[in-house]
């Protein structure tokens, strides 16, 4: 990406055109990361659930976005500046300050809520495939095998941009939000007025859409990335606009499948179950394609997610607790990090071939637990952005703290009342 | 009284006279460019939650809990340039010096050194061990674990090889090498000379065998007899069979004869058969000081056949240095004896025989060693072989060895090592 940034500075400045070619390439620039932080917000666990919420409760759902929103900024902003700062991931942070065992609980917290959603990315690897008539119990081990091949042969980066660029079709849902005419007026006010609901299942998808948003893994990849790049303090403003773009653009996305699934499918009373169920969202754009057009983008989405998760979650833990790591080592050399490796990526593909699981529903509920732990990473992080001794004069501000200290109370309110509520009120 | 920092922070300290004194809230040291860590001072919270520092020279000793030598003890006053053990060192990142990632700082070694000893931090342990420990579960897996029949090892990274420590930055090592098993044996060998016992066999114990094996070639002596004699005997005849056979012999028979044997018929027969016979010269002689570890060729080949022969030999393989190739008659005399190089240079289809030193200098089994390195000095010779009566070749003294009855041993270390 700097790249693009050298060359908008060697074009000549003068004209018109010329201007807004170099903001156009300044812009590109910019929203690269961003845009790559949108399609990991719409992965096959995302999808799921935003369908989910979109069918159930039509446009009610939206305002809930714009505040969801605003939490990712805020904890992402967080996590990239005290990359930025300290120069060390989350993990670092934590081990550092807070000793072996905390690090222990929350690695431990990180483990389940990844294998959870690595599971979630079999899920919509399941449901691709048998969108496509090919039955999970030999889709699922294929795709496993082919990730594992992917990953430790080095292969990895080349199809990385061919993921990427299949992921991209959620833009299609954009197309198809627009193609389904809603009433805009009351797409609007829907996002902005609050209509919140009571009992289980609202909960659930309310849990369900944070926790698919605004994940601790995000955090805790945003961070080391960031602290990566090792980009001066002095240049940190283009990193918070990168991941406020970020933010923006994942939910723009991920409100126009909201949108989508309300003006399609809640209409006919149609609350998403299968995959079949959730293309039909797509119809709008692509008629008789949706299912296809479904198909593909999920699986795309589904190995993207599936290539990086389970290897960076080892990573963290590897790097956490001090074992040798990395695929340049021999499986000899560094077997807790293989261990670590293959155990997550079997564990989690074999979850989904248990007999007469439902895959939509695994989909959202792994994301409801990764909702339900992202209070003990949000606490933690909350004490460390503000610690005078690491961040210095770069300390969490006081809205910032309210904010973020609101969002962690809201989680646990919601987790509190989904579990007292009683089936009924769904 | 060598001890980890996670058995020592926390715990509570007394006065000589028993009086409770406060809790070890952390430990700090002063920081050194290069070598272990001297430590400075404990840092203390009293029972009103009040800190201060009482100086580590007044330690008596640190486990189960502290205990000073007076009552009241001085208070230590800061010099600048402390690092706090557990705040500034324990569980940071390890990297090397391009700065990639290693392992972390689990446990902190802390040891005595020295004729005052003082305690220094002396290394850092690194393994799942240190990770057990901490959290208070190594005896309950090692329990699990020995009854499968396996166990872990303490790895600890020395102090040695590690920079300067620097505020709020990863924990740099001074070695290039992105493995931590590969820091030179030399290097291991003196720090485990200069630790107390059972620290220095802690030390070894953290080593894959042929890494003790080569650390252990390079302690003292008498250091070496009481090292071997506290590991079990399998672990022992492992290290054993990984020494050069040579120095294995030295070693066993500076043992007593009971404990001799045992470990003789605890290792692979193949690598004990060896060590046996040079065990029967006197260790004064070529028989005692010689290696059995030497490379043969038959005779009558051509100079590539030989190279292609040495490519696939396990002798060649075994041999660490190959510096001469011994031509052999089918009756186990020595024929004549030609450097690796002489070969490599020499025409793929040249007969061996036309270019090999068909009398070489040689020395008996029961030579003088004083006589073998006066004949290696004389001709200038890297090693020489050892024949019998009939011409047999049994073994080769290298110089190293040759030299070490003249050379007083602080000298030897200066002398580069070509083996």
């Amino acid at each position: 990406m700097p790249d693009l940034k050298h060359l908008a500075r060697r074009l000549p400045g003068k004209g018109a055109l010329r201007g807004a070619l170099r903001r156009a390439f300044l812009f590109l620039a910019i929203i690269g990361p961003g845009l790559i932080t949108a399609s990991a917000d719409n992965d096959a666990p995302g999808i799921a659930t935003y369908s989910m919420a979109g069918s159930r409760y039509g446009y009610a759902f939206l305002w809930v976005l714009l505040w969801i929103t605003l939490g990712e900024a805020l904890v992402q902003e967080m996590a990239a500046r005290m990359g930025t700062v300290t120069g060390k991931g989350l993990t670092d942070l934590i081990r550092e300050k807070y000793g072996l065992r905390l690090t222990v609980v929350v690695m431990l917290c990180l483990l389940v809520a990844n294998l959870g959603t690595t599971a979630a990315q079999f899920a919509g690897v399941a449901s691709s495939a048998e969108l496509f008539g090919v039955t999970r119990y030999i889709g699922v081990p294929i795709v496993a095998g082919l990730v594992w091949l992917l990953v430790t042969r080095g292969t990895y980066r080349v199809v990385e941009k061919v993921l990427l660029a299949i992921s991209l079709y959620a833009v299609a849902y954009i197309a198809s939000a627009f193609m389904a005419k809603p009433d805009w007026g009351q797409v609007l006010r829907s996002a902005i007025v609050p209509q919140l609901q009571g009992g289980r299942d609202y909960m659930l998808a309310l849990l369900a859409t944070v926790g698919t948003t605004i994940t601790p893994w995000a955090a805790v990849y945003m961070q080391a990335s960031v602290a990566d790049r090792r980009t001066p303090k002095e240049r940190y403003g283009e990193t918070r606009l990168d991941v406020v773009f970020g933010a923006a653009i994942g939910n723009v996305v991920s409100a126009f499948i909201v949108i989508c699934t309300a003006a399609t499918l809640h209409p006919l009373g149609i609350a998403v179950e299968t995959a079949e169920e959730a293309a039909m969202a797509l119809a709008p754009a692509a008629g008789a394609w949706a299912q296809t057009l479904f198909g593909i983008g999920l699986m795309g989405a589904s190995l993207l997610a599936v290539s990086v998760l389970p290897l960076a979650t080892t990573y963290a833990l590897c790097e956490a607790f001090g074992w040798e790591r990395g695929l340049d080592h021999k499986p000899s050399e560094a077997p807790i990090f293989y261990g670590l490796y293959i155990g997550i990526l079997v564990l989690s593909a074999a979850l989904v071939l248990i007999p007469g699981i439902r895959l939509f529903p695994l989909m959202w509920l792994s994301q409801v637990a990764n909702a339900v732990l992202l209070p003990v990473i949000l606490l933690l992080m909350l004490q460390l952005a503000n610690s005078k001794r690491i961040m210095r004069s770069w300390r969490n501000g006081a809205l910032q703290n309210t904010l973020v200290s609101l969002l962690a109370v809201a989680v646990v309110v919601a987790t509190v009342v989904m579990i007292t509520s009683g089936q009924a009120a769904g | 009284m060598g001890a980890y920092l996670s058995q020592v922070l926390r715990n509570r300290v007394e006065s000589s006279l028993g009086e409770p004194i406060g809790r070890c809230l952390d430990v700090l040291a002063l920081d050194r460019a290069q070598g272990p860590l001297p430590l400075a001072a404990l840092l203390i919270e009293n029972e009103a939650g009040d800190e201060l520092l009482v100086p580590t020279d007044q330690i008596e000793r640190v486990t189960p809990k502290i205990v000073l030598k007076t009552a009241p003890p001085p208070a230590y006053s800061l010099r600048g340039g402390e690092v706090r053990l557990a705040r500034d060192i324990l569980d940071r990142q390890i990297v090397d010096v391009e700065g990639r990632r290693l392992v972390r700082v689990n446990d902190l070694r802390l040891n005595p050194l020295g004729p005052s000893q003082q305690l220094y931090v002396t290394g850092a342990a690194v393994g799942t061990v240190s990770l057990l420990r901490r959290l208070g579960l190594q005896r309950p897996v090692e329990g699990a674990l020995k009854l499968v029949g396996r166990r872990l090892a303490e790895q600890v990274i020395p102090w040695d090889v590690v920079a300067a420590v620097e505020p709020d930055q990863p924990i740099r090592l001074r070695v290039a090498r992105d493995k931590i098993r590969q820091i030179d044996p030399v290097d291991i060998a003196d720090l485990v000379a200069q630790m107390d016992g059972p620290s220095g066999l802690a030390l070894l114990e953290s080593l894959d065998d042929e890494t003790a094996a080569d650390a252990m070639q390079e302690i003292p002596d008498e250091l070496q007899e009481s090292m071997l004699s506290a590991m079990s005997v399998e672990r022992a005849a492992d290290v054993l069979e990984e020494m050069d056979p040579d120095d294995a012999a030295d070693l066993l028979g500076a043992l007593e004869e009971e404990h001799r044997s045992t470990l003789l018929e605890a290792m692979e027969t193949e690598d004990s058969v060896q060590v046996e016979k040079l065990l029967a010269y006197p260790e004064d002689t070529a028989g005692g000081i010689m290696t059995t570890e030497f490379t043969t060729i038959p005779q009558g080949m051509t100079a590539g056949q030989a190279l292609a022969y040495l490519r696939t030999s396990p002798q060649a393989q075994e041999d660490e240095t190959l510096y001469n190739v011994h031509v052999v008659a089918p009756n186990g005399r020595l024929h004549g004896v030609i450097s690796l190089r002489d070969l490599v240079m020499a025409d793929p289809e040249a007969a061996v025989d036309a270019i090999i030193e068909k009398q070489p200098i040689t020395v008996g089994v029961l030579t003088q060693q004083r006589e073998v390195a006066r004949l290696v000095a004389k001709y200038d010779l890297i090693e020489l072989p050892v024949v019998d009566d009939d011409g047999v070749l049994h073994g080769i003294v290298t110089v190293d060895d040759a030299i070490d009855a003249i050379i007083p041993t602080a000298w030897k270390k200066r002398i580069p090592r070509m083996y």
